[in-house]
C-alpha cells in the first residue's frame, strides 16, 4: 500500500456528527485481523461489464431503464468508467471499475446521523438498510460517488421478481445503498468455516464481480493475509499500484494496478476538465 | 387477529400509552379506533397465539412422550440457515405403519397419495432484513428451547419469545457473541 494510505490510517480518529469518537482501522487493531479488500488490475480490464451485470443480479439492484440513466439516477454498485485517450484513429480506451472503496477512514461514516453506515472489524464499510433514514449526507460526502439513493421502490417485470437473491434485502424507496463486497457471501463462507471448525481459506470468498471477471482483473482478498496471493501481487507490483484519490487520505481498501504509459501525453493544464462519467 | 398484530409495529404497553397520549387529542373522533389499534400493538409485543395448522400435529406426543430429538425431523438445523420442516415423505417413514387409523394421519396419507406438500403455517418468522442462520447457534450449544420454548410440552407450537432485535442482542451480549450489525442484518 502507498505511504499516504498508511499515514491516513494512523491519523487521529474521526469524530461523528453525534460527537462520538470513531476509531480508524489502525486504532482498532486490524493489522492482525481480517481486512477485506480488492486488487484491481487495470491493465487486465477490458471494460466488458460482466462485473456490472453480475453485481446487478447478485444484489437485487433494480433495472436501470433509459430514463433513469438520463436522470443520472441509475444504480450500479460497480461501474466501469471509460476514458478516451488521443484522437481517432489513434484513440485508446481506458477503463476503471469503480465500486465502494471500503475506506479505512471513510468520509461517509462520520456524517451519518443514525449510524446506518459504520466500519466493522473486518474492514468493511457496512450499510444497515433498516436503520437508514435517507439524509443522503453519506452520498454527498463520498468522493467516489458510489453511494446510490433509492428515489423509487424497485420494480421487476413479472418473471424477474422470482429471481431475486433471498440473501440480500430489497431496498425500498428513501434509503441509500452501495457495494457491500457481497457481504452475504462472506457471511456464508464464515458460517460454513465455523460449522466445519476451520479457518477461512485464502480465496474462498469471492464477490460476484470478481467471480465473473473473465480476465481476473478484479481479485478479492484479505489485505492483511500474507498468504493471500493478491496481497503478494500488490507487494510485488508496488511500482504500479495506487489507490483512488489517495490524497484525500481515505485509506481505500481497493488497490489499483496500472502500468504508466511511457507514451502518454502529459497534460499541461492539471485542472483541465476530465471527460469522466459523473 | 394474529395477522393484524403481525402487521403492526410491536410496542410495549408503556410505549402504547405514550403514543396514545401524543396522538389522541387531535383525533378525538377516532380515539376508540386508536385505542384498539394500540392495544393490538401492545399485544403483538408479547407471545403470539399459535397459528392454525392444516394437520393437528402434536409436538408434545413426538418430542415429549416419544422423546424424538428435534433434529431428527428438523434436519437442516445443525448445518444450514433454515431448520427445515420435514417433507411428507419423512413423516411417512413412520406413519406408513404407525397409527394409520387416526383421521389426522389419514389427512397426511392423502397428501402422500396425491403427491402434494402439507401447507404448514409458519410460526417463527424474522423480518426480511434479518439473516438468521440456525447452524452457528446449534454449534455454540444453544438449546432449541432457549428460543422456541418448551416445545416438548406444547400441543400447538406458538412463539414464546419476541425475537425482536433487543431480544437477540441481549443473548448475544451475555454470551459474548458478535454484536456487529452485519452479523444479522443483510
Amino acid at each position: 500500500m502507498s505511504s499516504s494510505a498508511n499515514e491516513a490510517a494512523s491519523r487521529a480518529s474521526a469524530v461523528s456528527s453525534m460527537g462520538q469518537t470513531i476509531p480508524t482501522d489502525a486504532e482498532v487493531g486490524h493489522p492482525e485481523g481480517v481486512r477485506w479488500g480488492m486488487v484491481v488490475d487495470l491493465d487486465r480490464c477490458t471494460g466488458c461489464q460482466a462485473c456490472v451485470v453480475a453485481c446487478q443480479a447478485e444484489n437485487n439492484i433494480a433495472l436501470n431503464e433509459e430514463q433513469r440513466v438520463l436522470e443520472r439516477r441509475a444504480k450500479t454498485w460497480i461501474r466501469i468508467e471509460r476514458y478516451w485517450e488521443g484522437e481517432f484513429p489513434n484513440a485508446k480506451a481506458r477503463f476503471i471499475p469503480v465500486l465502494c472503496q471500503h475506506c479505512g477512514n471513510a468520509p461517509c461514516e462520520t456524517v451519518c446521523p443514525v449510524w446506518a453506515t459504520y466500519h466493522n472489524n473486518e474492514g468493511l464499510n457496512v450499510q444497515v438498510y433498516n436503520r437508514c433514514i435517507g439524509t443522503r449526507f453519506c452520498a454527498n460526502g463520498c468522493p467516489y460517488s458510489v453511494r446510490y439513493f433509492n428515489f423509487w421502490n424497485p420494480e421487476w417485470p413479472e418473471p424477474m421478481n422470482n429471481q431475486l437473491n433471498p440473501d440480500v434485502t430489497v431496498r425500498t424507496k428513501g434509503i441509500i445503498e452501495k457495494c457491500t463486497f457481497c457481504i452475504q457471501r462472506i457471511n456464508r463462507v464464515q458460517v460454513t468455516a465455523k460449522t466445519e471448525g476451520r479457518e477461512i481459506r485464502s480465496g474462498e470468498v469471492q464477490p460476484a464481480c470478481a467471480q465473473s471477471c473473465p480476465t481476473s482483473a478484479l481479485v478479492f482478498c484479505d489485505l492483511n493475509d500474507p498468504e493471500s496471493a493478491p496481497a503478494q501481487l500488490a507487494e510485488a507490483e508496488a511500482g504500479r499500484s495506487y489507490t483512488l484519490l489517495e490524497h484525500f487520505g481515505t485509506d481505500p481498501g481497493i488497490i489499483y494496478l496500472k502500468k504508466v504509459d511511457p507514451h502518454a501525453e502529459i497534460l499541461e493544464d492539471d485542472h483541465a476538465p476530465a471527460e469522466a462519467h459523473a | 387477529m394474529q395477522y393484524l398484530t403481525a402487521l403492526l409495529p410491536r410496542v410495549t404497553l408503556k410505549q402504547a400509552l405514550i403514543l396514545g397520549g401524543a396522538t389522541a387529542p387531535p383525533l378525538v373522533g377516532g380515539a376508540g379506533v386508536l385505542a384498539i389499534l394500540l392495544y393490538l400493538m401492545a399485544a403483538g409485543g408479547t407471545a403470539t397465539p399459535a397459528p392454525e395448522q392444516p394437520i393437528a400435529f402434536d409436538h408434545s406426543v413426538h418430542a415429549g412422550d416419544a422423546a424424538i430429538p428435534c433434529e431428527f425431523c428438523h434436519r437442516g438445523v445443525g448445518t444450514q440457515a433454515a431448520a427445515t420442516v420435514p417433507s411428507v415423505e419423512q413423516c411417512m417413514f413412520c406413519h406408513s405403519v404407525v397409527k394409520t387409523d387416526s383421521p389426522q394421519i389419514q389427512l397426511l396419507q392423502a397428501h402422500w397419495d396425491t403427491n402434494t406438500p402439507v401447507n404448514w403455517a409458519r410460526v417463527h418468522r424474522v423480518p426480511d432484513h434479518v439473516r438468521f442462520v440456525h447452524a452457528p447457534h446449534i454449534q455454540a450449544g444453544v438449546a432449541c428451547e432457549t428460543c422456541h420454548g418448551d416445545v416438548a410440552s406444547m400441543e400447538e407450537v406458538k412463539q414464546v419469545r419476541s425475537l425482536a432485535m433487543g431480544d437477540c442482542q441481549g443473548c448475544h451480549r451475555e454470551n459474548s457473541a458478535s454484536l456487529d450489525c452485519a452479523t444479522c442484518h443483510k
